[in-house]
C-alpha cells in the first residue's frame, strides 16, 4: 500500500496557506476522489429517472414531474451540502461533535413527545412546511463522528468501562427512535456501531457478546409490545413462515409484489417507463422503500445489476479511504460511513428481494425522500473529506 | 494488541462487504434470469382485467328469407359502478335521485331503491356498467347526453336486442331469450361459446334448440387496472363474433294464415253452441301443423293461446311471467302442436285399419253391416255395446266408406279381433306394436324443446301404469281394444304426430321426422354452413292397394255424400287439388265439450302437405276443427291468394272460415 495507515501519528502539519494551494502537491482538492463522485452522481441520476416513473401517474402518458422536481432539489441541495461537509477539514468537526449530538439527541426526543408528526405506525417526521425532517436521519452522521472521535481517543484499548462509555454514544439516540418506533433505523446504528468497534479495537469476546445482545435484544423487542402489529409482520415476512395474524393482514404483499417487480423485468427489463407494476403503483413505496424494484422491473438485470456494481464501487470506495486515511479518526469516520451505506444497501435490496425483512429503510442516492438524501449526502462528504486530505 | 491489527479488521470488514453483495447478486440473477417467467405471469396478471364483450345473436328467417328475430337497438341507461364509488356520498345520493326522476318521466318508474339494487347485482364484472333501465325514449338519451356532466357515471347507451318483426307470429316455435340462471349456466360451463352471468340465452323454442348455431362468441377487452383496481385504459382483446343465422323451413305467411285461421276457428267454435256435446264449449286452446308430406319439413306450427315474445327483452316481469305460465290462462307459453297430447279420436282409423291390413283380418274389400252398435262378444251388459255417435247405422260399408262416413262399427270389431284372436295375430301387444310403426307413442324428434311422445297403450302399459298410479281397472279386456280401434280410451298422440302420419299415409308410408330448421347461414359471411336433410322416423310397408283403399275413403270425407268434412268443403276446388282427411271428435270426459281433430294431406294422389288441426273441448272435428284446415288447403292450393304475414304480427280481423258447415257428427 502507497501509503500505510498510521494511526500513531497524531499531530499533523496544518494545511498551507490559501494562496499556495495552486502550487502545492498535497492540496486537498488535487485528491478528490473522482471515482467515487462520479458513482454518486450517476446513482443520483438513475434515482432520479426511477423516481419519475414510479410517480409520474398510472396512465401510459402520464407525465407528473411533482416528486421528481423535489427530489432533485434536495440533490441539488445534497451536493452543495457535501462540498461544504468536505471542505471543512474533518478533525475539526471533532471539536463540534457533542454539540451537534446533544442537538439531535434534543430533536428526537421532541419527535417522540408529540411535537412530531406520525405515518405508517411511526411517529418519526416533523412537518416543516411543504418538507419532512426525519431527525433520525442526521443523527446517524453526528453518531458516526461521535463514535469515531471516542474511539480515536480510546486508541484501540477498549475495557469494559470504556465500551460501555462508546455504546452509550448511539445507545441513546437508539433507544429513542426505538420509542417511535422505528427498528430499521434502529437496526441501522446497530451496523455502525458494530463496524466501528470492529476497527476501533474492541475485544473479540466482546463482539461475541455483543452480538449475543444484539440478537437476544432484536427478540425482546419483536416479543414486546413496542413495535406496531404490522410492523412485526412485515418484519418477518421474509422468513415465509408466516403467523395466521399476519396472512390475513397481507404483510407480505409488499414483498410478493416486489419480487414480482423484480422478477418480470428479466435480461433487460421492460424499459424505462414501460413497468407495469411501477406505473400502475402495484408496488407500495416504490418511489422510497421500494425504488428498486423499479429499476428490476423496467431495467432488467443488466440495469439492476449496473446499480448494484455502481453501489458496490462506492462500498470499496469508502473502504479504500478508511485504509487511506492519514489518521484513525478519518479511518473510523469512512469505517462508519462504510458499515451505514452498506448496511442501508444490503437491507433496502435485500428486502425488496426478499431474503432481508421488511423495514422502513431507504437506498441511498435512489429512494425518495429529503432527510435520507442529505444525508447520504454529508456522509458520501465526509468520506471525500478523508480521502482527499490523506497527505495533509 | 498488534498496531496492524486495524489493517486485518479492515480486511475482514472488506470482505463481509464483498460476500453482502455477493448475495445480493446471486438473489438478483435468481429473481431475473432463472425465475423471470414465473414472475412475468403474475405481473401481466395483476394489471389486466378481461372483461367479454357480447356478440351480437344469429337470426332466424323463414324459408323465404324473410327476417322473423332479427337484432334492433335500443336505449338503455348504464351506471359505470367505478366512477359512482368514486363520488362523495351526498353527490351520488342527487346523482341516483335525479336519475330515478328522469326516468319515472319518461315512463320508466324506478326508485333509487330499484337502482341500488340494481348496482349491487353481482353478476356485473365491476369493469361493466351495470343497466338500470331499458328500453327507454330516445328523449331521455338525448337528455342524459346534454347533461352529462351532472351524471358522473350514467350513460344512456344503444344496445342490440331482440327484435321481432313479426310480432307474435311464431312465437312458440321461435321461443324467447332471457338472462342466463343457475342452472343454465352450469349447463353451458363446457361451451367453446364462453357465458357470463349477466349473458342472455336461449329459453325456448328454436332459441333454446340453437341456442349453440344462434349464441356469439363473444368477444374480450382487456383492461388495465392499477393496484386499486381502477381502470386506467383498453389494451386490446377480441371482437366478437356473430351468432350463425337459423333458415326455417316456416313460411311466415304460411304461418300467419295458420295462426289466423286457427285463432277464427277457436272464436267461431265457441260462439256455436254444440249440440248434444256432453259440456260447454270451451275452444280456449288449439293448434294446427303443416308438413311438407314429402320431407316433414314444418311449414307451419300455430299454438293458441299465445304470447308475445318481445314481452321478455329485458326480462319479463314476474306477474306477467306467471300470467304466461298459469293452467287457469290455459298457459300460453305451451306450444300444444308438439306439447298437447290427445285422444285422436276417429283420425286414428286409417291407422286402426292398416293394422288390420297388415294383420290380415281385412282387406280392402271387407264389408260389415253397421247397424249402429257393436256388441263385444261373450260379454253382456250395456258396458259391453259400444255404439256410433248418436246410435246412427250406415248399413253395409266397406273400409273406404267406413272411413268416410265415419262408421265406429267397422272399427270396433277390428279391435275386438285383436284381442279376441292375439294368439294368432302375433300376441297381445301386436296391436300396438302395428299402430307404432306410424310414429306414435315416441318423441318425433323434431327440433324444438319440450316436445311430447304421446302413449298407445296396451295390456302391458297398463300393468305398468297401475303399478305407479291408482287406476279403477287394471286388466286389459277387449272393451280396450274396442275403444283403441277409433282413438279413445287411453291413446294419447301430439298434433304433430297426427300430421306426421297423415304425411306417411299420402307419401306411401314413410314417417318422417319433422323439422324446423332448413339451413344455417355463418353469422359473418352468409355462407350455408349446415343443411339439414330429412330424415326418417320410420316406415310403414303399406301396400298400394291398401293406401288407394285408404285414400280413395279419406277423399270421400270431403268430397263425398255422408264425407264428415263436405260441409267444411263444399265450393272447395277437389277435381284440381283433391283432399284427403279425416274429422274426429274425442271424447275427454263425460262432462266436458269433445276435442276437435282433424288430420289430412293433399293433393291425395301425390301430397305436397298434411295438416293436422285440434280445437281443445271445440265440439264436433267436422264442424270446428275442418274448416280451419279448409282455410289453409284454400291458400296451399292458391284458390285464395298468399298475403304476405302482416308486420307487427297484427291481423286486421279474424279470417273468413267460409263456408260454415252444419253440425256434422262423426
Amino acid at each position: 500500500m502507497a501509503a500505510p495507515t498510521n494511526f500513531s501519528s497524531r499531530n499533523q502539519v496544518a494545511p498551507g496557506a490559501a494562496g499556495r494551494l495552486s502550487r502545492n502537491p498535497s492540496a486537498p482538492w488535487r485528491h478528490i476522489d473522482l471515482l467515487l463522485l462520479g458513482c454518486v452522481l450517476a446513482v443520483c441520476v438513475l434515482g432520479c429517472l426511477m423516481v419519475f416513473s414510479s410517480t409520474r401517474g398510472s396512465d401510459p402518458t402520464a407525465f407528473d414531474t411533482t416528486l421528481v422536481a423535489k427530489q432533485a432539489l434536495f440533490m441539488g441541495i445534497g451536493i452543495v451540502l457535501m462540498a461544504m461537509v468536505a471542505l471543512v477539514d474533518y478533525r475539526r468537526y471533532r471539536e463540534w461533535a457533542p454539540a451537534a449530538y446533544g442537538v439531535v439527541l434534543l430533536l428526537l426526543v421532541m419527535v417522540v413527545s408529540g411535537l412530531g408528526s406520525e405515518s405508517k405506525g411511526s411517529q418519526a417526521w416533523f412537518q416543516l412546511g411543504p418538507f419532512q425532517l426525519q431527525p433520525s436521519e442526521p443523527a446517524k452522521i453526528v453518531v458516526i463522528v461521535m463514535l469515531a472521535s471516542l474511539l480515536e481517543q480510546f486508541n484501540q484499548e477498549l475495557n469494559v468501562q470504556r465500551l460501555i462509555m462508546v455504546l452509550a454514544v448511539p445507545g441513546l439516540p437508539m433507544a429513542l427512535i426505538m420509542l417511535q418506533p422505528d427498528l430499521g433505523t434502529a437496526l441501522v446504528f446497530v451496523a455502525i456501531t458494530m463496524g466501528m468497534l470492529l476497527i476501533g479495537g474492541v475485544q473479540g469476546r466482546h463482539i461475541a457478546a455483543l452480538t449475543l445482545l444484539g440478537i437476544v435484544g432484536v427478540g425482546i423487542v419483536l416479543n414486546s409490545g413496542m413495535l406496531q402489529e404490522y410492523q412485526k409482520c412485515r418484519f418477518t415476512s421474509f422468513l415465509e413462515t408466516e403467523s395466521r395474524v399476519c396472512i390475513e393482514r397481507d404483510a407480505s404483499y409488499n414483498q410478493d409484489q416486489a419480487k414480482v417487480a423484480i422478477g418480470s423485468g428479466g435480461w433487460l427489463g421492460a424499459g424505462l417507463g414501460q413497468g407495469t407494476q411501477t406505473r400502475l403503483g402495484i408496488v407500495p413505496e416504490q418511489h422510497t422503500d421500494f425504488i428498486f424494484t423499479a429499476v428490476g422491473e423496467e431495467l432488467g438485470f443488466v440495469g439492476s445489476g449496473t446499480l448494484l456494481t455502481l453501489l458496490g464501487l462506492m462500498a470499496w470506495r469508502i473502504w479504500r479511504a478508511a485504509q487511506l486515511a492519514r489518521d484513525p479518526l478519518g479511518t473510523l469516520i469512512c469505517v462508519g460511513v462504510l458499515s451505514l451505506f452498506v448496511f442501508q444497501v444490503f437491507e433496502n435490496v435485500g428486502m425488496t428481494m426478499g431474503i432481508m425483512p421488511v423495514t422502513g429503510i431507504p437506498l441511498p442516492f435512489m429512494s425518495y425522500g429529503g432527510s435520507s438524501t442529505l444525508t447520504a449526502f454529508v456522509a458520501m462528504g465526509l468520506v471525500m473529506n478523508v480521502h482527499m486530505r490523506r497527505f495533509t | 494488541m498488534k498496531k496492524d491489527a486495524p489493517g486485518m479488521r479492515l480486511s475482514i470488514l472488506g470482505i463481509v462487504v464483498v460476500a453482502l453483495f455477493t448475495s445480493l447478486f446471486a438473489r438478483l440473477w435468481y429473481l431475473q434470469v432463472m425465475a423471470t417467467d414465473e414472475f412475468q405471469v403474475v405481473a401481466q396478471a395483476n394489471r389486466v382485467r378481461v372483461v367479454p364483450v357480447e356478440a351480437p345473436r344469429g337470426r332466424i328467417l323463414d324459408v323465404t328469407g324473410k327476417v322473423l328475430v332479427d337484432n334492433a337497438i335500443s336505449v338503455q341507461v348504464t351506471i359505470d359502478r367505478t366512477v359512482l364509488e368514486k363520488l362523495e356520498k351526498d353527490e351520488r345520493a342527487t346523482v341516483l335521485a335525479s336519475l330515478a326522476e328522469a326516468l319515472s318521466r319518461a315512463s320508466k318508474a324506478k326508485t333509487v331503491a330499484d337502482i341500488e339494487t340494481d348496482l349491487a347485482n353481482q353478476r356485473y364484472s365491476p369493469y361493466v356498467p351495470v343497466p338500470v333501465a331499458s328500453d327507454v325514449p330516445e328523449d331521455l338519451k338525448i337528455w342524459l347526453d346534454e347533461r352529462a356532466a351532472e351524471f358522473p357515471g350514467v350513460s344512456a347507451v344503444r344496445v342490440a336486442v331482440r327484435y321481432y318483426p313479426y310480432g307474435s307470429l311464431g312465437a312458440h316455435v321461435l321461443g324467447y331469450t332471457g338472462q342466463i340462471n343457475d342452472t343454465e349456466f352450469e349447463g353451458v360451463a363446457d361451451s367453446d361459446k364462453p357465458y357470463t352471468l349477466n349473458d342472455e340465452i336461449g329459453k325456448s323454442g328454436l332459441e333454446l334448440q340453437y341456442e349453440s348455431y344462434l349464441r356469439g362468441t363473444p368477444g374480450t377487452r382487456e383492461i388495465e387496472v392499477d393496484a386499486a383496481n381502477e381502470p386506467i385504459r383498453d389494451i386490446g382483446g377480441d371482437p366478437p363474433i356473430p351468432g350463425d343465422d337459423v333458415v326455417l323451413n316456416l313460411n311466415i305467411d304460411v304461418q300467419a294464415q295458420a295462426e289466423q285461421a286457427l285463432k277464427t276457428g277457436l272464436t267461431f267454435a265457441q260462439r256455436r253452441a254444440c249440440a248434444g256435446c256432453k259440456g260447454g264449449v270451451v275452444a280456449e286452446v288449439g293448434s294446427t301443423v303443416v308438413l311438407d308430406a314429402r320431407t316433414g319439413a314444418v311449414v307451419a306450427m300455430a299454438s293458441y293461446p299465445t304470447y308475445n315474445p318481445a314481452d321478455f327483452i329485458d326480462g319479463i316481469s314476474d306477474s306477467e311471467f306467471a300470467y304466461l305460465d298459469d293452467p287457469a290462462n290455459f298457459s300460453p307459453q305451451n306450444n300444444y302442436a308438439i306439447q298437447g297430447q290427445y285422444a285422436p279420436g276417429s283420425t286414428f282409423k286409417p291407422f286402426t285399419a292398416e293394422a288390420g291390413l297388415s294383420a290380415g283380418i281385412l282387406t280392402p274389400q271387407t264389408t260389415i253391416n253397421d247397424s249402429g252398435s257393436f256388441a263385444v262378444p261373450g260379454c253382456t251388459g250395456d258396458s259391453c255395446i259400444f255404439r256410433n255417435d248418436n246410435g246412427k247405422a250406415y248399413g253395409t260399408v266397406n273400409l273406404s266408406r267406413s272411413l268416410t262416413v265415419s262408421s265406429d262399427v267397422f272399427f270396433y270389431g277390428l279391435g275386438a279381433r285383436f284381442w279376441r284372436e292375439q294368439d294368432a295375430l302375433g300376441g297381445p301387444e301386436a296391436f300396438r306394436s302395428l299402430l307404432e310403426r306410424w310414429g306414435f307413442s315416441k318423441d318425433t324428434g323434431i327440433d324444438l324443446p319440450y316436445e311430447q311422445s304421446g302413449r298407445i297403450p296396451s295390456p302391458q302399459w297398463l300393468t305398468k301404469f297401475c303399478q305407479e298410479v291408482d287406476c279403477l281397472e287394471a286388466t286389459w279386456r277387449t272393451g280396450d281394444n274396442v275403444n283403441m280401434a277409433v282413438g279413445q280410451g287411453s291413446v294419447l298422440l301430439t298434433p304433430l304426430q297426427i300430421a306426421g302420419a297423415y304425411a306417411a299415409i299420402g307419401n306411401g308410408g314413410i314417417v318422417w321426422t319433422p323439422y324446423m330448421v332448413k339451413q344455417i347461414l355463418d353469422g359473418v359471411t352468409g355462407e350455408v354452413i349446415k343443411t339439414i336433410e330429412p330424415k326418417e322416423l320410420s316406415r310403414v310397408e303399406l301396400l298400394p292397394e291398401w293406401r288407394a283403399a285408404i285414400v280413395d275413403g279419406l277423399q270421400g270425407v270431403t268430397t263425398r255424400e255422408g264425407g264428415t268434412a263436405t260441409g267444411a268443403f263444399s265450393g272447395f276446388n277437389s277435381v284440381a287439388y283433391p283432399v284427403a282427411a279425416k274429422t274426429g271428435t274425442a271424447q275427454v270426459g263425460s262432462k266436458k265439450a269433445p276435442n276437435a281433430v282433424f288430420g289430412s294431406f293433399a293433393p291425395a294422389g301425390n301430397p305436397q302437405y298434411a295438416i293436422s288441426v285440434l280445437l281443445q273441448e271445440a265440439g264436433y272435428g267436422g264442424t270446428t276443427a275442418a274448416p280451419v284446415a279448409r282455410r289453409l288447403y284454400d291458400v296451399l292450393s292458391g284458390s285464395i291468394p298468399l298475403t304476405p304475414a302482416p308486420l307487427g304480427g297484427k291481423f286486421d280481423d279474424l279470417t273468413t272460415l267460409a263456408p260454415e258447415p252444419g253440425d256434422v257428427r262423426d
